[in-house]
Protein backbone atom coordinates (compact mmCIF):
# COMPACT_ATOMS: atom_id res chain seq x y z
CA UNK A 1 0.00 0.00 0.00
CA UNK A 2 2.68 2.17 0.79
CA UNK A 3 5.34 1.44 -2.11
CA UNK A 4 2.14 2.04 -4.27
CA UNK A 5 1.17 5.59 -2.91
CA UNK A 6 4.44 6.77 -3.42
CA UNK A 7 4.54 4.68 -6.92
CA UNK A 8 1.37 6.72 -7.58
CA UNK A 9 2.64 10.14 -6.55
CA UNK A 10 5.93 9.77 -8.50
CA UNK A 11 4.27 8.70 -11.33
CA UNK A 12 1.98 11.67 -10.73
CA UNK A 13 4.21 14.09 -10.02
CA UNK A 14 5.71 13.10 -13.63
CA UNK A 15 2.76 13.68 -15.52
CA UNK A 16 2.45 17.57 -13.63
CA UNK A 17 6.30 18.09 -14.15
CA UNK A 18 6.51 21.43 -16.54
CA UNK A 19 9.68 20.31 -17.74
CA UNK A 20 8.77 16.94 -19.24
CA UNK A 21 5.46 18.82 -20.55
CA UNK A 22 7.77 21.19 -22.31
CA UNK A 23 10.35 18.12 -23.62
CA UNK A 24 7.19 16.17 -24.58
CA UNK A 25 5.68 18.70 -26.65
CA UNK A 26 8.99 19.70 -28.28
CA UNK A 27 9.36 15.61 -28.71
CA UNK A 28 5.56 15.83 -30.49
CA UNK A 29 6.83 18.57 -33.04
CA UNK A 30 9.84 16.93 -33.63
CA UNK A 31 8.04 13.71 -34.37
CA UNK A 32 5.33 15.23 -36.70
CA UNK A 33 7.93 17.55 -38.27
CA UNK A 34 9.83 14.08 -39.07
CA UNK A 35 6.59 12.32 -40.37
CA UNK A 36 6.17 15.45 -42.60
CA UNK A 37 8.57 14.04 -45.76
CA UNK A 38 6.43 10.55 -45.48
CA UNK A 39 3.16 11.83 -46.73
CA UNK A 40 4.99 14.25 -50.24
CA UNK A 41 6.90 11.39 -50.52
CA UNK A 42 3.80 8.90 -51.11
CA UNK A 43 1.96 11.57 -53.07
CA UNK A 44 4.60 11.72 -55.88
CA UNK A 45 5.43 8.05 -56.02
CA UNK A 46 4.72 6.74 -59.63
CA UNK A 47 4.80 3.45 -61.10
CA UNK A 48 8.34 4.32 -61.85
CA UNK A 49 9.67 5.11 -58.76
CA UNK A 50 7.59 3.22 -56.44
CA UNK A 51 10.68 1.09 -55.41
CA UNK A 52 12.67 3.81 -54.27
CA UNK A 53 10.11 5.64 -52.82
CA UNK A 54 9.28 2.98 -50.56
CA UNK A 55 12.96 2.53 -49.76
CA UNK A 56 13.04 6.05 -48.91
CA UNK A 57 9.79 5.92 -46.90
CA UNK A 58 10.71 3.03 -44.85
CA UNK A 59 14.50 5.13 -44.26
CA UNK A 60 12.90 7.89 -43.02
CA UNK A 61 10.62 5.41 -40.65
CA UNK A 62 12.97 3.67 -39.12
CA UNK A 63 15.02 7.00 -38.07
CA UNK A 64 11.89 8.18 -36.48
CA UNK A 65 11.64 4.55 -34.47
CA UNK A 66 15.23 5.04 -33.72
CA UNK A 67 15.05 8.48 -31.99
CA UNK A 68 11.56 7.68 -30.42
CA UNK A 69 13.34 4.60 -29.15
CA UNK A 70 16.60 6.82 -28.38
CA UNK A 71 13.95 9.23 -26.62
CA UNK A 72 12.85 6.80 -24.57
CA UNK A 73 16.26 5.33 -22.93
CA UNK A 74 17.03 9.21 -22.23
CA UNK A 75 13.72 9.45 -20.21
CA UNK A 76 14.36 6.62 -18.51
CA UNK A 77 17.34 7.75 -17.14
CA UNK A 78 16.42 11.05 -16.51
CA UNK A 79 13.56 10.45 -14.92
CA UNK A 80 14.80 8.06 -12.48
CA UNK A 81 17.70 10.25 -10.92
CA UNK A 82 15.04 13.20 -11.25
CA UNK A 83 12.73 10.69 -9.18
CA UNK A 84 15.28 10.71 -6.22
CA UNK A 85 17.11 13.56 -6.84
CA UNK A 86 14.39 16.16 -7.07
CA UNK A 87 13.01 14.95 -3.01
CA UNK A 88 16.22 15.24 -1.73
CA UNK A 89 16.77 18.95 -3.03
CA UNK A 90 13.65 19.85 -1.99
CA UNK A 91 13.58 18.30 1.38
CA UNK A 92 10.17 16.32 0.38
CA UNK A 93 12.07 13.19 0.96
CA UNK A 94 12.59 14.56 5.12
CA UNK A 95 8.67 14.36 5.63
CA UNK A 96 7.73 11.22 3.56
CA UNK A 97 10.86 8.94 5.50
CA UNK A 98 10.10 10.53 8.81
CA UNK A 99 6.74 7.83 8.34
CA UNK A 100 6.54 4.86 9.25
CA UNK A 101 7.91 3.51 5.50
CA UNK A 102 11.65 1.53 4.77
CA UNK A 103 14.18 3.02 2.40
CA UNK A 104 13.82 -0.03 0.24
CA UNK A 105 10.18 0.71 0.07
CA UNK A 106 11.00 4.21 -0.96
CA UNK A 107 13.44 3.36 -3.57
CA UNK A 108 10.78 0.47 -5.19
CA UNK A 109 7.77 3.23 -4.89
CA UNK A 110 9.88 5.39 -6.65
CA UNK A 111 11.34 3.08 -9.29
CA UNK A 112 7.95 1.67 -10.31
CA UNK A 113 6.42 5.16 -10.59
CA UNK A 114 9.46 5.34 -13.20
CA UNK A 115 8.29 1.99 -14.74
CA UNK A 116 4.42 3.62 -14.93
CA UNK A 117 5.44 6.47 -17.07
CA UNK A 118 7.94 4.13 -19.04
CA UNK A 119 4.63 1.84 -19.59
CA UNK A 120 3.04 4.83 -21.07
CA UNK A 121 5.75 5.92 -23.56
CA UNK A 122 6.01 2.18 -24.66
CA UNK A 123 2.63 2.31 -25.63
CA UNK A 124 2.72 5.55 -26.90
CA UNK A 125 5.74 4.18 -28.92
CA UNK A 126 3.72 1.11 -30.19
CA UNK A 127 0.81 3.11 -31.15
CA UNK A 128 2.87 5.07 -32.71
CA UNK A 129 4.86 2.08 -34.56
CA UNK A 130 1.45 1.04 -36.30
CA UNK A 131 0.68 4.53 -37.60
CA UNK A 132 4.24 4.18 -39.53
CA UNK A 133 3.68 1.02 -40.26
CA UNK A 134 0.59 2.18 -41.69
CA UNK A 135 1.79 5.26 -43.72
CA UNK A 136 4.50 3.34 -45.00
CA UNK A 137 2.32 0.65 -46.46
CA UNK A 138 3.98 -1.98 -44.20
CA UNK A 139 3.01 -4.66 -42.27
CA UNK A 140 4.46 -4.81 -38.38
CA UNK A 141 6.62 -7.48 -38.23
CA UNK A 142 6.73 -8.25 -34.67
CA UNK A 143 4.30 -9.55 -32.76
CA UNK A 144 2.70 -6.91 -30.54
CA UNK A 145 3.47 -7.98 -27.00
CA UNK A 146 7.46 -7.99 -28.03
CA UNK A 147 7.27 -3.95 -28.71
CA UNK A 148 5.82 -3.53 -25.04
CA UNK A 149 7.91 -5.70 -23.39
CA UNK A 150 11.32 -5.62 -24.94
CA UNK A 151 11.58 -1.56 -25.03
CA UNK A 152 10.40 -2.12 -21.49
CA UNK A 153 12.49 -4.24 -19.60
CA UNK A 154 15.51 -2.28 -21.57
CA UNK A 155 14.59 0.71 -19.96
CA UNK A 156 14.04 -0.80 -16.72
CA UNK A 157 17.81 -1.42 -16.70
CA UNK A 158 18.54 2.02 -17.64
CA UNK A 159 16.34 3.23 -15.42
CA UNK A 160 17.69 0.82 -12.66
CA UNK A 161 21.32 2.18 -13.16
CA UNK A 162 20.27 5.59 -12.95
CA UNK A 163 18.79 4.93 -9.67
CA UNK A 164 21.78 3.45 -8.53
CA UNK A 165 24.50 6.02 -9.36
CA UNK A 166 21.37 8.86 -7.62
CA UNK A 167 21.67 7.57 -4.35
CA UNK A 168 25.63 8.62 -5.04
CA UNK A 169 26.09 11.53 -7.33
CA UNK A 170 23.96 14.26 -8.41
CA UNK A 171 21.39 13.75 -11.05
CA UNK A 172 23.22 15.25 -14.12
CA UNK A 173 26.05 13.12 -13.15
CA UNK A 174 23.68 10.13 -12.51
CA UNK A 175 22.13 10.92 -15.78
CA UNK A 176 24.96 11.53 -18.11
CA UNK A 177 26.98 8.47 -16.92
CA UNK A 178 23.32 5.91 -17.47
CA UNK A 179 23.88 7.69 -21.34
CA UNK A 180 27.21 6.70 -21.73
CA UNK A 181 26.79 3.38 -20.61
CA UNK A 182 23.82 3.12 -22.58
CA UNK A 183 25.63 4.75 -25.75
CA UNK A 184 28.45 1.96 -25.17
CA UNK A 185 26.07 -1.02 -24.87
CA UNK A 186 24.59 0.07 -28.25
CA UNK A 187 27.96 0.82 -30.27
CA UNK A 188 29.41 -2.43 -28.50
CA UNK A 189 26.65 -4.58 -29.27
CA UNK A 190 28.04 -7.80 -31.36
CA UNK A 191 25.82 -6.63 -34.26
CA UNK A 192 28.08 -3.56 -34.46
CA UNK A 193 31.60 -3.39 -35.89
CA UNK A 194 33.05 -1.23 -33.13
CA UNK A 195 33.23 -4.03 -30.51
CA UNK A 196 35.58 -6.55 -32.74
CA UNK A 197 38.17 -3.49 -32.32
CA UNK A 198 39.04 -4.78 -28.72
CA UNK A 199 40.71 -7.73 -27.23
CA UNK A 200 38.43 -10.79 -27.13
CA UNK A 201 39.24 -10.83 -22.54
CA UNK A 202 37.59 -7.16 -22.99
CA UNK A 203 34.92 -7.92 -25.08
CA UNK A 204 33.57 -10.69 -22.80
CA UNK A 205 33.96 -8.62 -19.38
CA UNK A 206 31.75 -5.79 -21.58
CA UNK A 207 29.13 -8.03 -22.53
CA UNK A 208 29.12 -9.54 -19.06
CA UNK A 209 28.54 -6.42 -17.57
CA UNK A 210 26.94 -3.81 -19.65
CA UNK A 211 23.53 -4.53 -20.79
CA UNK A 212 21.87 -4.29 -23.52
CA UNK A 213 24.65 -5.14 -25.45
CA UNK A 214 23.26 -7.47 -28.20
CA UNK A 215 19.99 -9.69 -25.80
CA UNK A 216 18.20 -6.94 -25.46
CA UNK A 217 19.41 -4.76 -28.38
CA UNK A 218 17.05 -3.32 -30.09
CA UNK A 219 17.52 -3.96 -33.75
CA UNK A 220 16.71 -7.25 -34.23
CA UNK A 221 12.94 -6.28 -33.13
CA UNK A 222 12.21 -2.76 -33.87
CA UNK A 223 12.80 -2.25 -37.75
CA UNK A 224 9.45 -2.97 -39.06
CA UNK A 225 10.70 -4.84 -42.51
CA UNK A 226 12.92 -7.03 -40.43
CA UNK A 227 12.20 -8.67 -37.26
CA UNK A 228 14.82 -11.17 -36.16
CA UNK A 229 13.40 -11.99 -32.78
CA UNK A 230 10.21 -12.85 -34.70
CA UNK A 231 11.78 -16.17 -35.40
CA UNK A 232 12.45 -16.63 -31.57
CA UNK A 233 10.93 -19.33 -29.49
CA UNK A 234 9.26 -18.88 -26.45
CA UNK A 235 12.05 -19.92 -24.19
CA UNK A 236 14.38 -17.69 -25.94
CA UNK A 237 12.40 -14.85 -25.50
CA UNK A 238 12.23 -15.91 -22.01
CA UNK A 239 15.52 -16.20 -21.44
CA UNK A 240 16.23 -12.70 -22.81
CA UNK A 241 13.51 -10.99 -20.79
CA UNK A 242 15.05 -12.22 -17.78
CA UNK A 243 18.44 -12.12 -18.37
CA UNK A 244 17.48 -8.03 -18.62
CA UNK A 245 14.84 -8.04 -15.85
CA UNK A 246 18.11 -9.79 -13.85
CA UNK A 247 20.53 -7.02 -14.67
CA UNK A 248 17.63 -4.04 -13.42
CA UNK A 249 17.04 -6.12 -10.44
CA UNK A 250 20.75 -6.38 -9.28
CA UNK A 251 20.80 -2.41 -10.10
CA UNK A 252 18.13 -1.77 -7.86
CA UNK A 253 19.29 -3.90 -5.00
CA UNK A 254 22.23 -2.25 -5.61
CA UNK A 255 20.53 1.05 -5.30
CA UNK A 256 18.77 0.03 -2.55
CA UNK A 257 21.36 -0.90 -0.63
CA UNK A 258 23.56 2.28 -1.55
CA UNK A 259 20.27 4.68 -0.23
CA UNK A 260 19.79 2.72 2.96
CA UNK A 261 23.30 3.79 4.19
CA UNK A 262 23.21 7.68 2.82
CA UNK A 263 21.91 10.38 4.84
CA UNK A 264 19.15 12.23 3.94
CA UNK A 265 19.33 15.63 3.90
CA UNK A 266 18.16 18.69 1.95
CA UNK A 267 20.89 18.76 -0.52
CA UNK B 1 10.42 2.76 34.74
CA UNK B 2 9.08 3.64 31.81
CA UNK B 3 10.79 3.80 28.90
CA UNK B 4 12.12 7.31 28.30
CA UNK B 5 10.66 8.87 25.16
CA UNK B 6 14.45 9.87 23.33
CA UNK B 7 17.92 8.48 24.43
CA UNK B 8 21.29 9.79 23.67
CA UNK B 9 24.33 8.02 24.97
CA UNK B 10 27.42 9.33 24.20
CA UNK B 11 26.47 9.60 20.76
CA UNK B 12 29.52 11.44 18.04
CA UNK B 13 28.52 12.00 14.30
CA UNK B 14 31.21 13.15 11.90
CA UNK B 15 30.90 14.37 8.59
CA UNK B 16 33.47 13.45 6.24
CA UNK B 17 34.68 15.02 2.83
CA UNK B 18 36.16 11.92 1.16
CA UNK B 19 37.38 14.31 -1.40
CA UNK B 20 39.57 16.76 0.39
CA UNK B 21 39.61 14.58 3.34
CA UNK B 22 38.39 17.20 5.59
CA UNK B 23 36.60 15.58 8.75
CA UNK B 24 34.03 18.30 10.78
CA UNK B 25 32.39 16.52 14.09
CA UNK B 26 28.90 17.41 14.02
CA UNK B 27 28.14 15.88 16.98
CA UNK B 28 30.91 14.84 19.98
CA UNK B 29 29.84 12.70 22.94
CA UNK B 30 26.19 14.54 22.96
CA UNK B 31 24.05 12.55 26.01
CA UNK B 32 20.56 13.15 27.55
CA UNK B 33 17.02 12.10 27.83
CA UNK B 34 13.70 13.22 27.45
CA UNK B 35 11.38 10.85 29.43
CA UNK B 36 7.59 10.46 28.37
CA UNK B 37 5.04 13.31 28.52
CA UNK B 38 7.91 16.37 28.49
CA UNK B 39 7.91 18.74 26.17
CA UNK B 40 12.04 19.20 25.95
CA UNK B 41 13.65 22.37 23.73
CA UNK B 42 16.66 21.81 21.86
CA UNK B 43 18.54 25.02 21.65
CA UNK B 44 21.55 26.03 20.44
CA UNK B 45 23.58 28.73 18.05
CA UNK B 46 23.77 28.52 14.21
CA UNK B 47 25.63 25.07 13.39
CA UNK B 48 25.58 23.54 17.07
CA UNK B 49 24.60 19.92 15.92
CA UNK B 50 20.29 20.55 16.29
CA UNK B 51 19.63 19.55 12.81
CA UNK B 52 22.05 16.88 12.71
CA UNK B 53 20.93 15.40 16.10
CA UNK B 54 16.92 15.57 14.94
CA UNK B 55 18.34 13.81 11.54
CA UNK B 56 20.04 11.27 13.97
CA UNK B 57 16.98 10.76 16.19
CA UNK B 58 14.51 10.42 12.98
CA UNK B 59 16.82 8.05 11.42
CA UNK B 60 18.05 10.43 8.70
CA UNK B 61 21.61 10.06 9.47
CA UNK B 62 23.72 7.13 11.65
CA UNK B 63 26.08 8.09 14.49
CA UNK B 64 29.72 6.94 14.30
CA UNK B 65 29.57 6.32 18.10
CA UNK B 66 27.41 6.15 20.82
CA UNK B 67 23.62 4.96 21.37
CA UNK B 68 20.07 6.56 20.09
CA UNK B 69 16.80 4.97 21.00
CA UNK B 70 13.31 6.43 19.96
CA UNK B 71 10.51 5.08 22.15
CA UNK B 72 12.72 2.12 22.85
CA UNK B 73 13.54 1.73 18.92
CA UNK B 74 16.33 2.10 17.43
CA UNK B 75 16.14 5.72 14.93
CA UNK B 76 14.40 4.98 11.48
CA UNK B 77 12.70 1.74 12.77
CA UNK B 78 8.91 1.24 11.19
CA UNK B 79 7.79 0.59 14.77
CA UNK B 80 9.01 3.56 16.22
CA UNK B 81 8.79 6.11 13.47
CA UNK B 82 4.46 4.65 13.53
CA UNK B 83 4.36 6.94 16.99
CA UNK B 84 6.10 9.52 15.75
CA UNK B 85 5.47 12.87 14.53
CA UNK B 86 7.80 15.10 12.79
CA UNK B 87 7.49 18.65 11.39
CA UNK B 88 10.89 19.43 9.29
CA UNK B 89 12.48 23.35 9.42
CA UNK B 90 10.99 24.70 6.26
CA UNK B 91 8.32 22.01 5.51
CA UNK B 92 8.64 21.21 2.17
CA UNK B 93 5.35 19.93 -0.01
CA UNK B 94 4.66 18.32 -3.45
CA UNK B 95 3.96 21.58 -5.74
CA UNK B 96 1.39 20.52 -7.24
CA UNK B 97 -1.39 18.85 -4.28
CA UNK B 98 -3.70 20.62 -2.63
CA UNK B 99 -3.74 20.24 1.41
CA UNK B 100 -6.19 17.36 1.31
CA UNK B 101 -4.43 15.51 -1.22
CA UNK B 102 -1.31 16.12 0.51
CA UNK B 103 -2.90 15.32 3.82
CA UNK B 104 -4.10 12.08 2.14
CA UNK B 105 -0.76 10.98 0.73
CA UNK B 106 0.88 11.00 4.14
CA UNK B 107 -2.00 9.09 5.97
CA UNK B 108 -1.24 6.54 3.11
CA UNK B 109 2.08 6.32 4.61
CA UNK B 110 1.28 6.43 7.89
CA UNK B 111 -1.25 3.34 7.54
CA UNK B 112 -4.40 5.56 8.05
CA UNK B 113 -7.51 3.62 6.72
CA UNK B 114 -9.54 5.31 4.02
CA UNK B 115 -12.23 5.49 6.32
CA UNK B 116 -10.30 7.44 9.70
CA UNK B 117 -9.10 9.76 6.74
CA UNK B 118 -11.59 10.60 5.19
CA UNK B 119 -12.70 12.13 9.46
CA UNK B 120 -9.06 12.90 9.87
CA UNK B 121 -8.48 14.80 7.50
CA UNK B 122 -11.28 17.92 7.57
CA UNK B 123 -10.76 17.81 11.52
CA UNK B 124 -6.99 18.42 11.66
CA UNK B 125 -7.73 21.57 8.39
CA UNK B 126 -10.17 22.74 10.59
CA UNK B 127 -8.02 22.68 13.53
CA UNK B 128 -4.43 24.22 11.73
CA UNK B 129 -7.62 26.57 10.22
CA UNK B 130 -7.26 26.00 6.40
CA UNK B 131 -10.83 24.94 6.05
CA UNK B 132 -11.56 26.96 2.97
CA UNK B 133 -8.46 26.35 1.47
CA UNK B 134 -8.98 22.87 0.24
CA UNK B 135 -8.98 23.70 -3.53
CA UNK B 136 -5.90 25.91 -3.62
CA UNK B 137 -2.77 24.39 -4.62
CA UNK B 138 -0.33 23.86 -1.96
CA UNK B 139 2.52 26.42 -3.95
CA UNK B 140 0.03 29.27 -3.27
CA UNK B 141 -0.05 28.51 0.52
CA UNK B 142 1.69 31.73 2.54
CA UNK B 143 4.91 30.41 4.37
CA UNK B 144 2.76 30.38 7.68
CA UNK B 145 -0.16 27.89 6.07
CA UNK B 146 2.47 25.67 4.72
CA UNK B 147 3.65 25.72 8.28
CA UNK B 148 0.33 25.24 9.59
CA UNK B 149 -0.17 22.18 7.01
CA UNK B 150 3.07 21.05 8.20
CA UNK B 151 2.15 20.88 11.91
CA UNK B 152 -1.62 18.99 10.53
CA UNK B 153 0.49 16.77 8.80
CA UNK B 154 2.75 15.94 11.89
CA UNK B 155 -0.51 15.39 13.93
CA UNK B 156 -2.18 13.16 11.24
CA UNK B 157 -1.18 9.64 13.23
CA UNK B 158 -1.84 10.61 16.62
CA UNK B 159 1.58 10.57 17.90
CA UNK B 160 3.36 10.06 20.96
CA UNK B 161 6.16 11.56 20.82
CA UNK B 162 6.58 14.93 18.43
CA UNK B 163 9.26 16.08 16.92
CA UNK B 164 9.10 19.70 15.57
CA UNK B 165 12.19 21.48 13.82
CA UNK B 166 11.16 25.44 14.21
CA UNK B 167 7.31 24.98 14.82
CA UNK B 168 6.56 28.13 14.59
CA UNK B 169 8.87 29.43 11.56
CA UNK B 170 7.43 31.66 9.26
CA UNK B 171 3.94 32.35 11.17
CA UNK B 172 2.56 35.70 12.98
CA UNK B 173 2.35 36.39 16.17
CA UNK B 174 -1.34 34.77 16.14
CA UNK B 175 -0.19 31.81 14.26
CA UNK B 176 2.50 31.23 16.87
CA UNK B 177 -0.11 31.57 19.97
CA UNK B 178 -2.25 28.98 18.11
CA UNK B 179 1.18 26.64 17.96
CA UNK B 180 1.95 27.13 21.71
CA UNK B 181 -1.41 26.22 22.11
CA UNK B 182 -1.57 23.48 20.57
CA UNK B 183 1.56 22.11 21.98
CA UNK B 184 0.32 22.96 25.45
CA UNK B 185 -3.18 20.71 24.25
CA UNK B 186 -0.56 17.94 23.03
CA UNK B 187 1.50 17.89 26.61
CA UNK B 188 -1.74 18.03 28.41
CA UNK B 189 -3.16 15.16 26.31
CA UNK B 190 0.19 13.16 27.27
CA UNK B 191 2.31 13.21 24.18
CA UNK B 192 6.11 14.00 24.65
CA UNK B 193 6.81 16.89 22.33
CA UNK B 194 10.24 17.65 21.45
CA UNK B 195 11.51 20.81 19.49
CA UNK B 196 13.65 22.83 18.49
CA UNK B 197 13.21 27.22 18.48
CA UNK B 198 14.73 30.18 18.14
CA UNK B 199 11.97 32.23 20.12
CA UNK B 200 13.37 31.59 23.60
CA UNK B 201 10.18 33.66 25.34
CA UNK B 202 8.25 31.15 24.10
CA UNK B 203 9.91 28.26 24.65
CA UNK B 204 10.42 29.30 27.92
CA UNK B 205 6.56 29.50 28.09
CA UNK B 206 6.03 25.45 27.01
CA UNK B 207 8.83 23.58 27.85
CA UNK B 208 9.22 21.49 31.32
CA UNK B 209 13.22 20.81 29.74
CA UNK B 210 16.09 22.14 28.13
CA UNK B 211 18.92 21.06 26.34
CA UNK B 212 21.71 23.20 25.00
CA UNK B 213 24.02 22.54 22.43
CA UNK B 214 26.78 24.57 20.68
CA UNK B 215 29.52 23.21 18.47
CA UNK B 216 28.60 19.82 18.73
CA UNK B 217 28.74 19.86 22.61
CA UNK B 218 26.09 19.77 25.14
CA UNK B 219 26.66 22.36 27.38
CA UNK B 220 23.73 22.35 29.44
CA UNK B 221 20.98 20.37 30.42
CA UNK B 222 17.69 20.29 32.66
CA UNK B 223 14.38 20.88 33.75
CA UNK B 224 13.52 24.74 33.54
CA UNK B 225 13.50 25.62 37.02
CA UNK B 226 16.65 24.05 37.77
CA UNK B 227 18.21 25.87 34.71
CA UNK B 228 16.36 29.66 35.39
CA UNK B 229 16.80 29.12 39.12
CA UNK B 230 12.72 30.10 39.75
CA UNK B 231 12.18 30.81 43.61
CA UNK B 232 15.95 31.52 44.54
CA UNK B 233 15.05 35.36 44.47
CA UNK B 234 12.04 37.64 44.56
CA UNK B 235 11.27 41.27 43.54
CA UNK B 236 9.41 43.48 45.70
CA UNK B 237 7.64 46.62 44.21
CA UNK B 238 6.51 49.35 46.50
CA UNK B 239 5.66 52.73 45.41
CA UNK B 240 8.73 54.77 47.49
CA UNK B 241 11.76 54.36 49.80
CA UNK B 242 13.15 56.66 52.07
CA UNK B 243 16.64 57.25 52.17
CA UNK B 244 17.84 55.74 54.77
CA UNK B 245 15.62 52.12 54.61
CA UNK B 246 17.11 51.93 51.09
CA UNK B 247 20.30 52.52 52.82
CA UNK B 248 19.46 49.23 55.07
CA UNK B 249 18.40 47.19 52.64
CA UNK B 250 21.89 47.51 50.73
CA UNK B 251 23.78 47.48 53.80
CA UNK B 252 21.30 43.84 54.04
CA UNK B 253 21.99 42.32 51.10
CA UNK B 254 19.21 43.25 49.09
CA UNK B 255 18.93 45.70 45.51
CA UNK B 256 17.73 48.74 45.39
CA UNK B 257 16.50 49.94 42.28
CA UNK B 258 14.30 53.24 41.78
CA UNK B 259 11.98 53.49 38.20
CA UNK B 260 9.28 55.83 37.39
CA UNK B 261 6.83 52.88 38.49
CA UNK B 262 8.12 52.68 41.83
CA UNK B 263 11.04 50.86 43.50
CA UNK B 264 11.99 47.31 42.96
CA UNK B 265 13.92 45.54 45.96
CA UNK B 266 15.46 42.63 45.01
CA UNK B 267 16.53 39.91 48.10
CA UNK B 268 16.39 36.11 48.38
CA UNK B 269 13.39 34.29 48.70
CA UNK B 270 14.16 33.65 52.31
CA UNK B 271 13.98 37.03 53.30
CA UNK B 272 10.63 37.72 51.73
CA UNK B 273 8.50 37.88 54.81
CA UNK B 274 11.43 39.99 56.82
CA UNK B 275 11.27 42.25 54.26
CA UNK B 276 7.77 42.80 53.33
CA UNK B 277 7.36 43.47 57.44
CA UNK B 278 9.88 46.05 57.59
CA UNK B 279 8.55 48.09 54.45
CA UNK B 280 5.05 48.08 55.76
CA UNK B 281 6.41 48.98 58.82
CA UNK B 282 7.86 51.92 57.58
CA UNK B 283 4.78 53.19 55.91
CA UNK B 284 5.79 51.76 52.47
CA UNK B 285 3.00 50.87 50.26
CA UNK B 286 3.46 46.75 49.04
CA UNK B 287 2.25 46.79 45.10
CA UNK B 288 3.74 43.35 43.95
CA UNK B 289 5.88 40.51 45.14
CA UNK B 290 7.29 38.04 42.91
CA UNK B 291 9.67 35.60 42.07
CA UNK B 292 12.66 36.43 40.07
CA UNK B 293 13.45 34.07 37.43
CA UNK B 294 16.51 34.50 35.02
CA UNK B 295 14.99 34.29 31.37
CA UNK B 296 16.06 31.55 29.24
CA UNK B 297 17.45 34.40 26.60
CA UNK B 298 19.89 35.71 29.26
CA UNK B 299 20.87 31.93 30.37
CA UNK B 300 21.41 31.14 27.00
CA UNK B 301 23.76 34.21 26.03
CA UNK B 302 25.92 33.28 29.24
CA UNK B 303 25.96 29.51 27.96
CA UNK B 304 26.82 29.29 24.66
CA UNK B 305 28.41 33.49 24.73
CA UNK B 306 27.17 36.13 22.72
CA UNK B 307 30.41 35.84 20.73
CA UNK B 308 28.24 37.88 17.83
CA UNK B 309 27.37 34.61 15.90
CA UNK B 310 24.02 34.82 14.35
CA UNK B 311 21.32 33.37 15.95
CA UNK B 312 18.43 31.94 13.10
CA UNK B 313 18.78 29.04 10.78
CA UNK B 314 21.03 25.81 11.60
CA UNK B 315 22.77 24.57 8.04
CA UNK B 316 24.63 21.57 9.25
Amino acid sequence: MKILAIALNTFGGFLRNKLMILCFALFVCVVLLMMTPLAGLKMVATAENAQEMQQTVMQIIGVIIMFVSAAGSLLAAWAAADAVYSEMKSGTVLAVMARPVRRWEYLLGKYLGVEMLMLVYVLMMFCLSYILAWIGGEKIQSTPWVLIAYPLVRWSIYSAIAMLLVTVFHSIVAFGITMVISVLALRLAPSEGGAHLLPESMRAAIYAVLPSTGLLSEDRFFTITQASLKQLTWAAHLTTLTYGLDYALVFLLLAMWSFHYRGLSRD
Amino acid sequence: MTTPAIEFREVTKVYKKRLLGQEIAALTNVSFEVAQGEVCAFLGPNGAGKTTSIGLLMGFHYADYGEIRVLGEIPGDVRAKQKIGFLPENFAFYKYMKAPGLLRFHAQLAGVTPQEAATLIPDLLYKVKLNGYEGLKVSKYSRGMVQRLGIAQALLSDPQLMVLDEPTSGLDPAGRKEVRDTILALKAAGKTIFLSSHILSEVEQICDRVIIVDRGRMVRSGTLNEMLGAGDRVEIVVDQVAEELERTLVESGATVERGEHGVRIGAPTARKRELAEMLWAAGCDVVSIVPIRNSLEELFLKVVGDDGRPFGGTPS
